[in-house]
């Protein structure tokens, strides 16, 4: 046999660890969703004992409120109006204006509800693209470093869903990219406070944005009864199906984790029925109006009274209320309601 | 293969013009061959037709005109590849075809020993395959289509090598993100090839057989140079049976002809004879121009008969034709006597557009349909069992779902077996049918909230309808549940619902062949007029 020399070595030594990087990609990349196998309720939680393998495993719990309000803001404003740029901008000068939200030099992620690549957004199963555009443009405005719209959709690849929904075209033209949810950036993290699932993989990017604002449409869904802000976060999950077991507590739980510093919920168009993919224009209700808070839980039960609901109807609010992730009161609050 | 003989620098350089010149080529046509295959994917993209290769492939285009006794207009540009043939002979073969390249580049050991030498009556067994291949194709069959080189090159590369590529790339990304100072730049590279050059479709172990076919053929070039090419493609025999009236072809002038031996060495097919005086069978010549490189004497030329002293009257197997036509002809009664080339209720589910009559008498197993899929729901049939229909389009509903939006299978079929249909018309055409199944299904069986399926469900009225009902739960709990029902009325079996249910293993709904697919006429037919869709 001859002998070692320096390109063999090197050869030999690329190969091990493309094959020792594929291996362990292929341990990372196979291991479950969460700790717990699907259905789970009858399986005592030992997570303690879990080792945990990244830096993650300790999260300091979210602060429910942001840095500053400031005293004459709206808890949570209403705006009605035919222009969808327009009352996103009134709505958020009710709150206080974008800044109260967005410093300079943020890291900004929006996200929208971008479920399938089938309907245009007339069809109300996707967010307004006029709504999400206005947001990028102000983020960008405030001193954003970068704002970054995503969301995994689920009938049809997300890249194509972009376009179809018409939020591609608008976010670029704000300014704002569009980024495809990479299958590598997903991380396991512990969800201390949960009380379903307490592990879960989650998008990194998302954990780690300065800003992450959550712009739902607000919709018909059979299990949930409304998808709203809360449960629009199930798109910055691993195997979001295998949360239906416990579905309501089992969103608060990821709310609990993943905090959104601003909600707005876009009601401009709703579905009334056959939701969350809709597809027939008779179940669409033209409602013209945009709800915001910095509270997730206050603007979904401010959402679900426009189908005739209360917050306490909607399994996934009143968890969240009960964890303590926001009110879902409404009278405690100051609401205020304006017409553009 | 450049063959290493001493001449001097002068010639040296002369012959390594030619050579390269034709290496060039090949390597033009391989990137040009994979840049369609890479270039078609989620959406058409080439600038160049996508089936450029299939429909230059005049193999292909005779078996699926027989077959389906219908004149495919597309496929007719193989006209070129039969006009290429008659004026510069198997050119294709040495110059363009992509699995040649390869082949070209495989190495080879070349086995002195004459005991070792390969009768020249195997040369014929690529008549018999072709012509049994057209005698099936004939009798409405296109199974043996399997073994023309572009669809074994092109199914290769779509259904094995893309997936584990763009599989092996996200498995190393995955674990080199895990170190934080990669992290920036394998952000930067994901974001470059992710959506470009990697897929989202899944890597399906069934499909090696089709790597190991490949290998096959590339394990048989150990032993000659071009194996495949002289005893097995029955495209190079069809083009070998043109060139026979080629224009330009191997001529050689006796009188300066020195009989050094370099000419048939260097010959990848074993086309010169030197026991025949140094003349080539034409039919087994790929027109490569390496013999004129070589020749010290500049005695082998590629010129027009009318020039004097050419003589190329070496042409022994017009009876081995003969003999081979009635050897096909005996090996296709037989292939037919044999029952699993008789086997007709399938109950595969197809893509939608095509069934499968169609699909027996049009597909050419390429894998383009494969290729495109967003979701990577059609699969080459796999199934040993039912060898007629190996490598076929199936849907595999629970490796993926046909994306409502999307109608790419029907748009790059080179040969029509999946039909064209307009987004409108595939949203209602029957591939299959779900049924659930509700001793799995986790409301049916355990009195739990999923509804999955019903979330997931593209038919604007839903298919599967929900209904309340209260039962005591797996926990011992009287409440409230959801069970789902299909609607079997509404249900185009598009799969989304198998593909997304949260059961481990198998799907607790999954999509069967719909049986009243059977008494339709036409594929796609709109549905019972009570059915009101989208406006």
């Amino acid at each position: 046999m001859s002998k070692v020399n320096r390109r063999k070595f090197i050869t030999a030594a690329l190969g091990g660890a493309f094959t020792a990087a594929t291996i362990y990609g292929y341990y990372q990349y196979s291991k479950p969703a969460d700790i717990k196998s699907y259905p789970s309720s009858s399986i005592t939680q030992t997570e303690s004992s879990q080792p945990t393998d990244n830096s993650d495993s300790s999260p300091t719990p979210p602060t429910q409120s942001p840095a500053y309000s400031p005293k004459d803001a709206a808890y949570l404003a209403v705006v009605h109006g035919e222009n969808p740029t327009e009352i996103v901008e009134t709505a958020l000068v009710a709150l206080g204006g974008i800044e109260r939200f967005v410093k300079p030099g943020d890291d900004v992620i929006i996200k929208p509800n971008i479920c399938v690549s089938y309907r245009s957004f007339e069809y109300a199963a996707t967010t307004n693209p006029e709504v999400v555009g206005a947001l990028t443009s102000l983020s960008l405005n405030a001193g954003a470093k970068r704002v970054r719209v995503m969301d995994y959709s689920f009938g049809g690849s997300s890249e194509k869903a972009y376009t179809a929904s018409g939020i591609e075209e608008a976010v670029n033209a704000a300014g704002g990219e569009m980024e495809l949810m990479s299958d590598i950036k997903y991380r396991a993290v512990d969800i201390p406070q949960g009380k379903d699932i307490t592990r879960w993989l989650i998008y990194g990017d998302i954990l780690d944005a300065d800003v992450l604002i959550n712009v739902p449409i607000a919709k018909h869904h059979s299990l949930a009864r409304l998808t709203l802000g809360m449960k629009n976060l199930l798109g910055i999950v691993k195997k979001p199906n295998r949360f239906h077991s416990n579905l309501a507590q089992r969103i608060a739980d990821l709310n609990s984790r993943v905090y959104s510093t601003l909600t707005v919920v876009d009601a401009v168009r709703i579905l009334k029925d056959h939701g969350p993919t809709g597809g027939n224009l008779d179940d669409v209700e033209i409602a013209n109006t945009v709800i915001a808070s910095h509270d997730i839980v206050a603007a979904d039960s401010y959402a679900a009274t426009l189908f005739g609901l209360t917050g306490n109807d909607v399994p996934a609010i009143r968890s969240g209320a009960q964890m303590g992730l926001g009110n879902m009161d409404l009278s405690s609050i100051k609401v205020e309601k304006i017409d553009v | 293969m450049p063959n290493k003989h001493d001449s001097s620098e002068k010639e040296l350089g002369r012959r390594k013009r030619l050579y390269r010149l034709r290496q060039v080529v090949q390597i033009f046509t391989l990137i040009l061959f994979l840049y369609l295959l890479v270039g078609t994917r989620k959406e058409i993209i080439t600038i160049l037709p996508h089936d450029l290769f299939f429909r230059l492939d005049p193999l292909l285009g005779i078996t699926s005109i027989l077959a389906s006794q219908v004149f495919i207009v597309s496929m007719m540009l193989g006209v070129f590849t039969i006009a290429l043939t008659i004026i510069t002979g198997r050119a294709w073969c040495g110059w363009l075809c992509p699995l040649g390249t390869i082949l070209d580049w495989t190495p080879t050991f070349r086995i002195k020993s004459s005991k070792m030498r390969i009768q020249s009556h195997w040369l014929m067994a690529k008549y018999i395959l072709l012509f049994i291949i057209i005698f099936t194709a004939i009798f409405g069959s296109l199974s043996l289509i399997i073994f023309d080189p572009i669809t074994i090159l092109s199914r290769t590369v779509t259904s094995v090598i893309i997936p584990g590529f763009s599989f092996l790339i996200t498995l190393v990304e995955i674990s080199l993100y895990r170190i934080e100072s990669f992290q920036p730049s394998i952000e930067q590279f994901d974001y470059l090839i992710r959506s470009r050059l990697l897929t989202e479709q899944p890597f399906f172990l069934p499909n090696l057989i089709i790597v190991f076919f490949f290998g096959l053929v590339l394990t048989l070039n150990i032993f000659r140079t071009r194996f495949w090419c002289r005893y097995l493609c029955p495209l190079g025999a069809l083009l070998g049976i043109i060139s026979k009236i080629a224009r330009l072809k191997y001529r050689l002038n006796q009188e300066t002809c020195i009989s050094c031996n370099k000419c048939e060495t260097i010959c990848p097919t074993a086309a010169i004879d030197a026991k025949n005086n140094f003349f080539a069978n034409t039919s087994e010549c790929i027109s490569c121009l390496d013999c004129v490189e070589i020749c010290p004497t500049k005695s082998i030329t590629f010129q027009h008969e009318n020039k004097a002293n050419l003589k190329s009257n070496y042409n022994p197997n017009r009876r081995q034709l003969v003999k081979s036509i009635g050897a096909a002809f005996f090996g296709t009664v037989i292939l037919f006597v044999i029952p699993i080339f008789q086997v007709k209720n399938y109950f595969f589910i197809r893509p939608p557009g095509s069934d499968e009559q169609t699909l027996s008498n049009k597909c050419i197993r390429c894998g383009e349909c494969a290729r495109v899929c967003p979701t990577g729901v059609i699969q080459p049939s796999y199934s040993l069992k039912y060898l007629e229909i190996l490598w076929t389009p199936i849907l595999m509903t629970r490796l993926g779902y046909c994306d409502y939006s999307c109608t790419l299978c029907g748009e790059v079929c080179p040969t029509g077996a999946i039909t064209k249909l307009s987004l409108e018309r595939k949203q209602k055409t029957i591939i299959g049918m779900a049924h659930i199944d509700e001793k799995k299904c986790i409301p049916w069986a355990q009195g739990k909230d999923c509804i999955v399926c019903e979330e997931m469900c593209p038919i604007p009225e839903k298919a599967i309808k929900l209904e309340k009902e209260t039962v005591m739960n797996s926990s011992s709990e009287i409440s409230d549940v959801l069970l789902p029902r299909v609607i079997p009325d509404l249900c185009i079996g598009c799969g989304i619902c198998e593909y997304k249910c949260p059961v481990e293993g198998e799907s607790a709904i999954r999509i069967y062949h719909a049986e009243k697919l059977k008494h339709r006429a036409i594929i796609g037919t709109y549905r019972k007029e009570h059915r009101h869709l989208t406006k």
